[in-house]
Protein backbone atom coordinates (compact mmCIF):
# COMPACT_ATOMS: atom_id res chain seq x y z
CA UNK A 1 0.00 0.00 0.00
CA UNK A 2 1.36 3.65 -0.76
CA UNK A 3 1.88 5.89 2.06
CA UNK A 4 0.95 9.92 2.18
CA UNK A 5 3.47 11.19 4.93
CA UNK A 6 1.74 13.88 6.75
CA UNK A 7 3.29 17.60 6.59
CA UNK A 8 2.97 17.63 10.55
CA UNK A 9 5.57 15.36 11.00
CA UNK A 10 7.82 17.53 12.83
CA UNK A 11 5.21 18.78 15.01
CA UNK A 12 4.31 15.09 15.90
CA UNK A 13 7.17 14.21 16.95
CA UNK A 14 7.69 17.08 19.26
CA UNK A 15 4.37 15.83 21.08
CA UNK A 16 5.90 12.50 21.47
CA UNK A 17 9.25 13.25 22.36
CA UNK A 18 7.82 15.94 24.70
CA UNK A 19 5.23 13.20 26.24
CA UNK A 20 8.70 10.35 26.41
CA UNK A 21 10.27 12.91 28.45
CA UNK A 22 7.79 13.40 30.95
CA UNK A 23 6.41 9.99 31.42
CA UNK A 24 10.52 8.80 31.86
CA UNK A 25 11.08 11.99 34.30
CA UNK A 26 8.12 9.99 36.30
CA UNK A 27 5.78 13.12 35.85
CA UNK A 28 1.91 13.33 36.45
CA UNK A 29 0.31 13.50 33.50
CA UNK A 30 -3.37 14.39 33.05
CA UNK A 31 -5.92 12.87 30.82
CA UNK A 32 -6.43 15.55 28.73
CA UNK A 33 -2.29 16.19 28.27
CA UNK A 34 -2.50 12.58 27.42
CA UNK A 35 -5.05 13.17 24.77
CA UNK A 36 -2.18 15.08 22.44
CA UNK A 37 0.11 12.21 22.09
CA UNK A 38 -3.17 9.89 21.26
CA UNK A 39 -4.36 12.20 19.03
CA UNK A 40 -1.21 12.76 17.06
CA UNK A 41 -0.69 8.86 16.87
CA UNK A 42 -4.18 8.02 15.41
CA UNK A 43 -4.46 11.16 13.12
CA UNK A 44 -5.74 9.42 9.73
CA UNK A 45 -5.57 6.06 11.32
CA UNK A 46 -6.05 3.09 9.01
CA UNK A 47 -7.53 -0.33 10.04
CA UNK A 48 -7.07 -2.32 6.69
CA UNK A 49 -9.14 -4.93 4.64
CA UNK A 50 -12.72 -5.08 6.16
CA UNK A 51 -15.65 -7.69 7.00
CA UNK A 52 -15.80 -10.13 4.09
CA UNK A 53 -12.32 -8.93 2.34
CA UNK A 54 -9.48 -11.93 2.55
CA UNK A 55 -6.92 -10.84 4.79
CA UNK A 56 -3.04 -10.37 3.03
CA UNK A 57 -1.26 -13.76 3.26
CA UNK A 58 1.79 -13.44 5.73
CA UNK A 59 4.49 -15.59 6.59
CA UNK A 60 6.67 -14.68 9.32
CA UNK A 61 8.88 -16.50 12.28
CA UNK A 62 7.49 -16.55 15.44
CA UNK A 63 9.27 -15.92 18.51
CA UNK A 64 10.55 -19.67 18.43
CA UNK A 65 12.44 -18.64 15.28
CA UNK A 66 9.33 -21.33 13.35
CA UNK A 67 7.84 -19.51 10.19
CA UNK A 68 4.07 -19.35 10.63
CA UNK A 69 1.37 -18.19 8.26
CA UNK A 70 -2.66 -18.48 8.42
CA UNK A 71 -2.87 -22.04 7.86
CA UNK A 72 -0.50 -23.32 10.67
CA UNK A 73 -1.80 -20.63 13.21
CA UNK A 74 -5.64 -21.11 12.44
CA UNK A 75 -7.87 -22.80 14.82
CA UNK A 76 -10.66 -24.80 13.74
CA UNK A 77 -13.00 -21.67 13.83
CA UNK A 78 -10.54 -18.77 12.74
CA UNK A 79 -7.69 -16.90 14.30
CA UNK A 80 -7.76 -13.63 16.12
CA UNK A 81 -4.30 -11.45 15.15
CA UNK A 82 -3.49 -8.73 16.75
CA UNK A 83 -1.10 -6.42 15.96
CA UNK A 84 0.29 -4.18 18.68
CA UNK A 85 3.57 -1.70 19.04
CA UNK A 86 6.45 -3.89 20.77
CA UNK A 87 7.08 -5.98 23.48
CA UNK A 88 10.27 -4.07 23.96
CA UNK A 89 8.52 -1.19 25.57
CA UNK B 1 -10.96 -18.41 26.91
CA UNK B 2 -10.73 -18.04 22.61
CA UNK B 3 -9.22 -21.50 22.50
CA UNK B 4 -12.44 -22.87 24.22
CA UNK B 5 -14.73 -21.77 20.99
CA UNK B 6 -11.94 -23.01 18.34
CA UNK B 7 -10.17 -19.50 17.63
CA UNK B 8 -6.48 -19.63 18.58
CA UNK B 9 -4.36 -16.13 18.71
CA UNK B 10 -1.14 -15.05 17.14
CA UNK B 11 0.48 -11.46 17.81
CA UNK B 12 2.82 -9.29 15.09
CA UNK B 13 4.81 -6.46 16.12
CA UNK B 14 8.27 -4.97 14.66
CA UNK B 15 10.23 -7.09 17.02
CA UNK B 16 12.94 -9.10 16.79
CA UNK B 17 12.04 -12.95 17.35
CA UNK B 18 14.90 -12.57 19.92
CA UNK B 19 13.16 -9.54 21.42
CA UNK B 20 10.05 -11.64 21.36
CA UNK B 21 11.46 -14.71 22.29
CA UNK B 22 12.78 -13.11 25.50
CA UNK B 23 9.27 -11.50 26.09
CA UNK B 24 7.16 -14.64 25.18
CA UNK B 25 10.06 -16.66 28.13
CA UNK B 26 9.14 -13.72 30.76
CA UNK B 27 5.53 -13.47 30.57
CA UNK B 28 4.96 -17.07 29.87
CA UNK B 29 2.99 -16.27 27.07
CA UNK B 30 1.89 -19.47 25.22
CA UNK B 31 0.49 -17.92 21.85
CA UNK B 32 3.01 -17.27 18.81
CA UNK B 33 4.50 -13.69 18.79
CA UNK B 34 5.48 -12.79 15.46
CA UNK B 35 8.40 -10.75 14.24
CA UNK B 36 7.24 -8.65 11.64
CA UNK B 37 10.92 -6.55 11.16
CA UNK B 38 11.18 -4.20 8.69
CA UNK B 39 6.80 -4.07 9.05
CA UNK B 40 6.63 -5.35 5.56
CA UNK B 41 3.41 -7.55 6.84
CA UNK B 42 2.46 -4.26 8.97
CA UNK B 43 2.29 -2.38 5.74
CA UNK B 44 0.53 -5.17 3.44
CA UNK B 45 -1.95 -4.92 5.92
CA UNK B 46 -2.39 -1.72 5.30
CA UNK B 47 -2.33 -0.17 9.02
CA UNK B 48 1.29 1.43 9.03
CA UNK B 49 1.02 4.22 11.08
CA UNK B 50 2.34 6.86 9.30
CA UNK B 51 2.29 9.44 11.88
CA UNK B 52 5.57 8.75 13.54
CA UNK B 53 8.97 10.08 12.28
CA UNK B 54 11.46 8.20 11.18
CA UNK B 55 14.36 8.28 14.44
CA UNK B 56 11.41 7.59 16.89
CA UNK B 57 11.74 4.38 18.52
CA UNK B 58 8.07 3.88 17.54
CA UNK B 59 8.72 4.39 13.45
CA UNK B 60 6.79 1.44 12.09
CA UNK B 61 4.66 0.44 14.79
CA UNK B 62 1.07 0.18 13.11
CA UNK B 63 -2.15 0.95 14.15
CA UNK B 64 -3.32 -1.02 16.74
CA UNK B 65 -6.13 -3.20 15.00
CA UNK B 66 -7.13 -6.86 15.89
CA UNK B 67 -8.23 -9.18 13.11
CA UNK B 68 -10.71 -12.20 13.62
CA UNK B 69 -10.63 -14.20 10.33
CA UNK B 70 -11.79 -17.62 9.21
CA UNK B 71 -9.61 -20.72 8.64
CA UNK B 72 -9.59 -19.68 5.00
CA UNK B 73 -8.17 -16.27 5.31
CA UNK B 74 -11.54 -14.20 5.17
CA UNK B 75 -11.65 -11.44 7.78
CA UNK B 76 -14.86 -11.68 10.30
CA UNK B 77 -14.59 -8.94 12.25
CA UNK B 78 -12.02 -6.47 12.84
CA UNK B 79 -11.25 -4.64 16.56
CA UNK B 80 -10.10 -1.48 16.64
CA UNK B 81 -9.29 0.52 20.15
CA UNK B 82 -8.63 4.62 19.36
CA UNK B 83 -6.69 5.20 22.38
CA UNK B 84 -3.66 2.64 21.76
CA UNK B 85 -2.80 1.84 25.27
CA UNK B 86 -6.36 0.08 25.88
CA UNK B 87 -7.15 -2.94 23.70
CA UNK B 88 -10.30 -4.54 22.83
CA UNK B 89 -11.11 -6.65 25.78
CA UNK B 90 -11.63 -10.77 25.29
CA UNK B 91 -14.98 -10.26 26.93
CA UNK B 92 -15.96 -7.98 23.47
CA UNK B 93 -14.52 -11.13 21.40
CA UNK B 94 -16.42 -13.61 23.19
CA UNK B 95 -19.44 -12.06 23.45
CA UNK B 96 -19.76 -11.35 19.64
CA UNK B 97 -18.65 -14.20 18.27
CA UNK B 98 -20.06 -16.28 20.96
CA UNK B 99 -23.33 -14.36 22.81
CA UNK B 100 -21.77 -15.15 26.09
CA UNK B 101 -21.52 -12.42 28.66
CA UNK B 102 -19.06 -11.92 31.55
CA UNK B 103 -21.32 -12.58 34.88
CA UNK B 104 -21.46 -8.92 36.16
CA UNK B 105 -21.59 -6.82 33.49
CA UNK B 106 -24.56 -5.15 33.45
CA UNK B 107 -28.13 -5.91 32.26
CA UNK B 108 -31.72 -4.34 31.64
CA UNK B 109 -35.20 -6.32 31.10
CA UNK B 110 -37.58 -3.85 28.70
CA UNK B 111 -41.19 -5.13 28.28
CA UNK B 112 -43.72 -3.17 25.60
CA UNK B 113 -46.94 -5.04 24.52
CA UNK B 114 -45.93 -8.41 22.81
CA UNK B 115 -42.63 -7.80 22.76
CA UNK B 116 -39.60 -8.17 25.41
CA UNK B 117 -35.76 -7.48 25.47
CA UNK B 118 -32.69 -7.94 27.04
CA UNK B 119 -29.83 -5.88 26.26
CA UNK B 120 -26.69 -6.64 27.74
CA UNK B 121 -23.12 -5.22 28.05
CA UNK B 122 -19.82 -7.26 27.23
CA UNK B 123 -18.14 -6.19 30.75
CA UNK B 124 -18.64 -4.26 33.89
CA UNK B 125 -16.03 -2.27 33.28
CA UNK B 126 -13.98 -0.37 30.87
CA UNK B 127 -11.04 1.95 30.27
CA UNK B 128 -12.56 5.36 28.51
CA UNK B 129 -11.52 5.42 25.22
CA UNK B 130 -12.42 1.82 25.01
CA UNK B 131 -14.60 -0.37 22.91
CA UNK B 132 -17.23 -2.69 24.26
CA UNK B 133 -20.20 -4.15 22.84
CA UNK B 134 -23.84 -5.21 24.18
CA UNK B 135 -25.87 -8.02 23.06
CA UNK B 136 -29.79 -7.23 22.71
CA UNK B 137 -32.36 -10.54 22.89
CA UNK B 138 -35.64 -9.76 21.55
CA UNK B 139 -38.87 -12.31 21.87
CA UNK B 140 -42.67 -11.40 20.34
CA UNK B 141 -45.71 -12.91 21.44
CA UNK B 142 -46.67 -15.17 18.54
CA UNK B 143 -48.38 -13.32 15.58
CA UNK B 144 -46.59 -10.09 16.23
CA UNK B 145 -43.46 -8.72 14.61
CA UNK B 146 -41.49 -5.57 14.56
CA UNK B 147 -40.02 -4.08 11.52
CA UNK B 148 -36.68 -4.58 10.44
CA UNK B 149 -35.09 -2.18 7.53
CA UNK B 150 -35.12 -1.30 4.94
CA UNK B 151 -38.68 0.29 5.28
CA UNK B 152 -41.14 3.00 3.63
CA UNK B 153 -41.28 6.01 5.57
CA UNK B 154 -44.14 5.80 7.24
CA UNK B 155 -43.13 2.66 9.29
CA UNK B 156 -39.99 2.37 12.13
CA UNK B 157 -37.42 0.16 12.10
CA UNK B 158 -36.32 -1.66 15.54
CA UNK B 159 -33.02 -0.13 16.14
CA UNK B 160 -31.06 0.97 19.47
CA UNK B 161 -29.07 3.82 20.16
CA UNK B 162 -27.29 5.61 22.98
CA UNK B 163 -27.69 9.42 22.58
CA UNK B 164 -25.41 9.32 25.47
CA UNK B 165 -22.05 12.08 25.08
CA UNK B 166 -20.02 9.13 26.90
CA UNK B 167 -20.34 7.24 23.50
CA UNK B 168 -18.45 8.69 20.77
CA UNK B 169 -19.32 5.70 18.34
CA UNK B 170 -21.60 2.81 18.15
CA UNK B 171 -23.18 0.21 15.72
CA UNK B 172 -25.73 -2.06 16.23
CA UNK B 173 -26.47 -4.95 13.62
CA UNK B 174 -29.70 -7.27 13.30
CA UNK B 175 -29.97 -10.11 11.07
CA UNK B 176 -31.35 -9.91 8.00
CA UNK B 177 -35.61 -9.18 8.25
CA UNK B 178 -37.70 -11.44 6.58
CA UNK B 179 -40.50 -10.55 4.17
CA UNK B 180 -43.91 -10.76 5.18
CA UNK B 181 -47.12 -9.92 3.51
CA UNK B 182 -49.05 -8.02 5.43
CA UNK B 183 -52.90 -8.50 4.37
CA UNK B 184 -54.01 -5.44 5.96
CA UNK B 185 -51.50 -3.02 4.51
CA UNK B 186 -51.39 -4.66 1.26
CA UNK B 187 -47.61 -4.28 1.53
CA UNK B 188 -44.45 -6.78 1.85
CA UNK B 189 -42.70 -5.49 4.97
CA UNK B 190 -39.39 -6.70 6.26
CA UNK B 191 -40.05 -8.04 9.48
CA UNK B 192 -38.50 -10.06 12.98
CA UNK B 193 -40.40 -12.64 14.76
CA UNK B 194 -40.48 -14.61 17.63
CA UNK B 195 -37.05 -14.66 19.11
CA UNK B 196 -34.03 -12.79 17.42
CA UNK B 197 -30.91 -10.96 18.15
CA UNK B 198 -28.65 -8.33 17.31
CA UNK B 199 -25.26 -7.18 18.48
CA UNK B 200 -24.14 -3.97 18.83
CA UNK B 201 -20.61 -2.38 19.69
CA UNK B 202 -19.92 0.96 21.76
CA UNK B 203 -16.79 3.42 21.44
CA UNK B 204 -16.32 5.00 24.80
CA UNK B 205 -15.18 8.80 25.05
CA UNK B 206 -11.46 9.86 25.74
CA UNK B 207 -11.22 11.04 28.55
CA UNK B 208 -13.39 9.80 31.05
CA UNK B 209 -13.63 9.99 35.18
CA UNK B 210 -12.79 6.75 36.86
CA UNK B 211 -16.03 5.86 38.56
CA UNK B 212 -19.32 4.28 37.70
CA UNK B 213 -21.35 6.03 34.85
CA UNK B 214 -24.55 4.83 33.63
CA UNK B 215 -24.92 4.72 29.67
CA UNK B 216 -28.00 6.52 28.33
CA UNK B 217 -29.63 4.47 25.72
CA UNK B 218 -33.11 4.16 23.67
CA UNK B 219 -34.88 1.11 21.99
CA UNK B 220 -37.46 2.26 19.04
CA UNK B 221 -39.56 -0.30 17.17
CA UNK B 222 -42.95 -0.43 15.95
CA UNK B 223 -44.97 -3.43 17.09
CA UNK B 224 -47.73 -4.87 14.68
CA UNK B 225 -49.95 -7.92 14.91
CA UNK B 226 -51.79 -9.23 11.28
CA UNK B 227 -54.28 -6.62 11.80
CA UNK B 228 -53.29 -3.87 13.55
CA UNK B 229 -50.06 -1.97 14.52
CA UNK B 230 -49.52 0.01 17.65
CA UNK B 231 -47.88 3.56 17.58
CA UNK B 232 -43.95 3.92 17.19
CA UNK B 233 -42.71 3.61 20.48
CA UNK B 234 -39.10 4.39 22.26
CA UNK B 235 -38.28 2.77 25.23
CA UNK B 236 -35.11 4.29 27.49
CA UNK B 237 -32.75 2.58 29.51
CA UNK B 238 -29.86 2.43 31.76
CA UNK B 239 -26.82 0.46 31.95
CA UNK B 240 -24.04 0.92 34.49
CA UNK B 241 -20.30 0.41 33.50
CA UNK B 242 -17.36 1.34 35.69
CA UNK B 243 -14.26 3.15 34.34
CA UNK B 244 -10.92 1.97 35.30
CA UNK B 245 -8.76 4.91 36.34
CA UNK B 246 -6.46 6.26 33.69
CA UNK B 247 -3.29 4.68 33.89
CA UNK B 248 0.29 6.06 32.22
CA UNK B 249 2.15 2.62 31.28
CA UNK B 250 5.60 3.49 33.01
CA UNK B 251 8.74 2.02 31.56
CA UNK B 252 10.89 -0.17 32.51
CA UNK B 253 13.79 0.80 33.71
Amino acid sequence: MAYEIPDDLEEKAAIMREFGRMRAAGEPVSPELYAKPVNATNDRYTTGPGPGERIPHFALPDHKGVIRSLANLSGPKGLLLVFHRSADW
Amino acid sequence: MLDQHGVRIAAVSYDSQEILSGFAEKHRIQYPLLADRDSAVIRSFGILNINIAPGLRAHGVPHPVDYLAAPDGILIRKYFVANYMHRVTASTVVLREFGVVSENAARVTLRSGALSAEIGLSTSKAFAGQHISFIAKFKLDPGWHVYGAPLPEAYTAASITFDDPQIIGQSFELPEAQPMKIAALGETLPVYGGSFEGQGSLLLKFPLDAGRIVLEGKFHFQQCSDSVCEAPETVLFELPLNIEPFLVATPKK
